[in-house]
């Protein structure tokens, strides 16, 4: 079986996804809701900005990993975001993956620490 | 603050409403989460501002990701090639429309000596495809809502123009049946009928293609009104469309 090359970019971007992905696990939610349940759980070290999460939102969901349905209420006309059956195999199948990168960094980092001075 | 996104976006307008929408909302509930949790509504604000305000690169983002397909597939051709490449891919429908509609008319027996008012009347017909085909590429393929207000105005003028033209036609050959059957009341039998019959059918047709031009106006005419009036209660503007003409006031 081949690895996919490592792109650090391309890492990046795939945990903001898999962020908004795993918040959705639970319930379906509002854009605000995502961006406030991802800086609440990682205690502010994930947060996002500058309305980043919005074009995430958007190709997750033309990718089909997510869904967004409209609804109105108040007056108003929300968008609430859940997560489709391929956006959970998809999680699951990324999480894996980043579990990997992070053991074999941490494998490097350990091989590091204990060559001699 | 919505204003200044809905700027910095370019695309088509309901793209543009449907991101403002959804930005309206959020910024709004979590600016009230925030003040239930304990900020003060200018922290609040800041903070709900800083995390769902689209900075420039994100607008850009958010620009390339929901393109219309067309702006994609011509993003690399210079405007003036595309440009001289749609004019002539609607000279070539307007011209393929007419042959075919000239085709398939003459098949008819009814049509085999026509009256020589058809052929303006199929002229403005195809100006009428014209221009109909135009407003519908410019906001549906394209997305481009920036023009097509005067084309509206022209589609009805050219829809009023073919059937004033049939029916000017049609009064103008029954006066000159008039006229020939005073100078020959004996061909009355023979030409009357068919002189009719001709004229009656460049009505019909006139009237359809008006019918046509119509109809494609009220589609476009009631798209821009939807389009306009979600644009502006998102935004919070008047609504501009339809354009309100000036009225010249006149001093006592």
């Amino acid at each position: 079986m081949t690895e996919k090359d490592f792109d650090v970019q391309g890492f990046a971007r795939d945990i903001n996804e898999l962020l908004i992905l795993s918040t959705l696990r639970s319930q379906a939610k509002h854009g605000y809701q995502i961006a406030l349940d991802v800086e609440t759980d990682s205690n502010g070290l994930f947060r996002f900005r500058h309305g980043t999460l919005y074009p995430i939102l958007h190709r997750l969901e033309a990718e089909g990993l997510i869904r967004g349905s409209w609804s109105k209420g108040g007056g108003r006309r929300k968008k609430v975001y859940s997560l489709t059956g391929t956006g959970r195999g998809h999680l699951s199948g990324e999480t894996h993956r980043v579990h990997e990168i992070m053991s074999r960094l941490m494998q490097v980092l350990g091989h590091r620490d204990e060559a001699p001075a | 603050m919505l204003r200044e996104v809905e700027r910095g976006l370019a695309l088509p307008i309901p793209e543009r409403v449907r991101i403002l929408r959804e930005l309206e909302f959020d910024l709004e509930e979590l600016c009230a989460r925030l003040v239930a949790g304990g900020l003060s509504e200018e922290l609040a604000r800041g903070r709900a501002v800083q995390a769902l305000v689209p900075d420039r690169a994100t607008l850009r983002e958010l620009d390339r990701l929901h393109a219309p397909w067309y702006r994609r597939v011509t993003q690399h051709v210079t405007e003036d090639r595309l440009r001289l490449a749609e004019r002539s891919a609607l000279a070539i429908a307007t011209a393929s429309v007419v042959v075919v509609q000239t085709v398939t008319l003459f098949r008819f027996d009814l049509l085999r000596d026509p009256s020589p008012f058809l052929w303006p009347v199929l002229g403005l017909g195809a100006l009428l495809f014209a221009t109909v085909v135009t407003q519908f590429f410019n906001l549906w393929i394209k997305g481009d809502h920036r023009i097509p207000a005067q084309g509206l105005s022209t589609i009805l003028v050219l829809a009023g123009a073919t059937v004033l033209t049939g029916f000017g036609g049609m009064i103008f050959d029954l006066y000159r049946l008039a006229g020939t059957l005073e100078k020959a009341p004996d061909l009355a039998d023979a030409v009357a009928g068919a002189w009719l019959l001709r004229d009656l059918t460049l009505l019909s047709i006139s009237i359809l293609l008006a019918l046509g031009g119509g109809l494609a106006w009220f589609l476009l005419d009631q798209w821009l009104r939807l389009v306009d009036r979600a644009r502006s209660d998102v935004l919070g503007l008047k609504i501009t469309y339809p354009p309100k003409r000036r009225t010249t006031r006149w001093s006592s």
